[in-house]
């Protein structure tokens, strides 16, 4: 008890306060740009944390990514640009609202169920993190196969009109994501002669290029082939209930909400998969569930709500498997890990009883994180509001800058901004042809874990030929995956969708 | 040109491209089986394969449709005004040259700052931007390259120590 009073009152010296307050303010401002994402910011960010102590340094980190979460819905709602994968969704229904005038509302949406979100996660973190990471503990190869295979399925069916089209976007996603060098042989698969891909196509520009630049390439087209008719500059409706966002519609969230946090914890905590798998996913299921599913897409404040709430809480239940397994759970998990090993630290169960002190105190920032998110959030919509009334001639040339030196910011290099501009033009014909390019991206960010796992089944079934079939969640996770695919097959033949 | 015409022909390019996966790029760029695991070729040619079965079946539900004279949806056959489903994708026709309008800058671009340098290369390039955007003053354009070519120069060499390539300004 002791340890726990000490860990929390580290956590609120002015010095940490100070700093998670300045992690959550930078983290919501680089979020919001277009390219730069939570994991990057924080490997950007590293090195300045090594004149910090440890707890003010993972503080600081911790506060970075939640801020950066909630930054990434900033840009997907006011330009459809998400500045994070994982706000993709958000801009469905986000970008349509301020459309309409309504940018502040669903940026209020957005805020509200990301923090939400992320208290629903750390309390979870701090209260049931170690029964779930036991969960996770019996996960082989087998479940994180099927797991996979099933989250690729129902990702398929988002986004376009047509489940063949899906799974073609999202097989697709699976070869381009080969690309690089090959798990067993660690030798050069589909690279074409080319070095550069030897290490394989990077998220960063793949994204930014699907994501961002075609969809400024349609925005452009709409702005001048059509004489200027819609931009991103829209001017806020001036009705005080198109701005605000009352409790009655926040409340009538609320299932959502929890459904959404649910699925980001059971995501976060599982390694692999990550917030734009809890986010989408999310999304499907509240599009599911919904009394008005035809209205999603069209600015829809639920959407909003299911896409925020999930993604927010996989930040803290992402922890769970690096606290309590040392394994990192994603991208940005693994940068908080090479933190935690600079000052002196192995992530896994025994840093709770070598580092019980920091343990807690990092349980301390943690809340005092999401407050300060809670507070800059806050206070920072108008401002962030405001940001969309910069006319389309000018903020038109600065995004799509910005994307091109987004892309070039992870590497320094020029071929990763060729990748970003390949990836624009595709990502334009996707869009165009009716192919999702959520499926693509899924199947993109999955296919090396998936790969892996099919890799580790089929070495471990040399030796064990039934190894699959006495795994039973595995088999529970296939037969549900073949149970999506004949469903939306079923139902796109009775033509329900 | 119908919706469903250019869907046929698009799949049929994808078909085209499976092929020349499976024959050419696959055999030839993929390690050969190291004994032990699945093959490095698996993975690829299930996924090419997917693809492939889809095209085909797609192909085979527009022509079975139109054999059977089966009239198809407004949604489905043409192209929306708006240019908009579900939010999601965006249907409709290709502007090839607006696109081209777009993609060649960005293209020149790349090249110009490999030769001449980041900052008149990323300068021009807004200028021009913003000129095909259809920007017709005079002072604005010039203050917003300005404006945003030094900001991120100083956020690039100075906030990340990223290398900007050719001369530095300070």
């Amino acid at each position: 008890m002791e340890m726990i009073i000490a860990g929390l009152l580290d956590s609120l010296a002015p010095n940490s306060l100070m700093f998670v307050f300045l992690g959550v303010a930078i983290g919501v401002t680089i979020g919001a740009i277009p390219g730069i994402n939570g994991p990057m910011a924080i490997a950007l960010f590293i090195p300045v944390t090594y004149y910090m102590s440890a707890l003010t340094a993972i503080g600081f980190l911790v506060g970075l990514n939640k801020g950066a979460f909630f930054g990434g819905a900033i840009s997907a709602v006011l330009l459809r640009t998400p500045g994070t994968p994982e706000a993709a969704a958000t801009a469905w229904d986000g970008y349509p609202l301020t459309q309409q005038g309504k940018g502040e509302k669903a940026l209020r949406m957005a805020f509200y169920s990301s923090v939400a979100g992320d208290f629903i996660s750390t309390a979870v973190l701090i209260g049931i993190a170690a029964p779930l990471a036991t969960v996770a503990l019996f996960m082989g190869p087998a479940e994180v196969f099927a797991l996979i295979s099933l989250a690729l399925t129902v990702i398929a069916g988002i986004g376009t009109n047509s489940i063949s089209r899906g799974l073609i976007a999202a097989a697709f996603g699976l070869l381009v994501g080969m690309v690089g060098t090959e798990p067993v042989t660690a030798l050069p698969r589909l690279t074409f002669d080319i070095y550069q891909l030897g290490s394989g196509l990077k998220l960063i520009p793949v994204a930014i290029g699907l994501l961002a630049f075609s969809e400024i390439l349609i925005q452009l087209e709409k702005f001048t082939v059509k004489g200027g008719g819609e931009q991103a500059a829209n001017v806020f409706s001036a009705k005080r209930e198109d701005r605000l966002l009352s409790w009655k519609e926040f409340s009538a969230s609320a299932r959502t909400l929890i459904r959404g946090s649910t699925i980001g914890i059971f995501v976060g905590a599982m390694p692999g998969l990550g917030a734009p798998v809890a986010s989408f996913m999310s999304y499907d299921q509240a599009q599911k569930r919904s009394k008005h599913p035809e209205k999603f897409g069209t600015g829809e404040l639920e959407g909003i709500g299911a896409s925020e709430a999930a993604n927010s809480a996989v930040v803290g239940a992402s922890l769970i498997p690096l606290f309590v397994l040392g394994i990192p759970g994603n991208l940005a998990v693994a940068m908080l890990m090479g933190a935690f090993m600079i000052h002196g630290m192995q992530p896994g169960p025994l840093m709770f009883q070598e580092n019980a002190r920091l343990m807690y105190g990092v349980y301390g920032s943690l809340i005092v994180a999401s407050f300060f998110l809670l507070i800059i959030g806050r206070l920072g919509l108008r401002v962030f509001c405001k940001a969309v009334e910069i006319p389309a001639v000018i903020l038109y040339p600065v995004v799509v800058f910005t994307c091109i030196m987004g892309s070039y910011l992870g590497q320094s290099s020029m071929f990763d901004v060729v990748i970003m501009l390949i990836f624009g033009v595709i990502g334009y014909f996707m869009r165009k042809f009716d192919f999702s390019y959520v499926a693509f991206l899924i199947g993109f960010i999955l296919v090396p874990e998936w790969e892996r796992a099919l890799q580790q089944v089929v070495i471990i079934s040399q030796y064990d030929t039934f190894l699959f079939f006495r795994r039973p969640v595995a088999v529970g996770l296939i037969g549900l995956t073949f149970f999506v695919i004949a469903r939306t097959f079923w139902g796109s033949l009775k033509g329900k969708k | 040109m119908t919706r469903i015409q250019r869907d046929n022909i698009a799949y049929i390019l994808i078909l085209v491209f499976c092929v020349v996966m499976l024959i050419w790029l696959i055999p030839n760029f993929t390690p050969p089986y190291p004994g032990y695991g699945a093959s490095p070729a698996l993975v690829p040619n299930v996924s090419v394969g997917i693809m492939m079965a889809m095209s085909i079946l797609a192909l085979l539900k527009n022509l079975l449709a139109a054999y059977a004279g089966k009239q198809v949806p407004p949604e489905e056959s043409e192209f929306p005004d708006d240019a908009q489903t579900g939010g999601f994708t965006q249907v409709g026709r290709i502007k090839l040259f607006h696109l081209l309008s777009f993609i060649v800058p960005c293209g020149l671009l790349v090249v110009g700052i490999n030769t001449i340098g980041y900052l008149p290369a990323a300068f021009l390039f807004m200028l021009v931007i913003q000129y095909i955007i259809g920007s017709k003053k005079l002072i604005q354009p010039f203050v917003v390259s300005l404006s945003a070519v030094a900001l991120m120069y100083i956020i690039m060499r100075y906030g990340f120590g990223v290398p900007i390539p050719g001369p530095q300004l300070f």
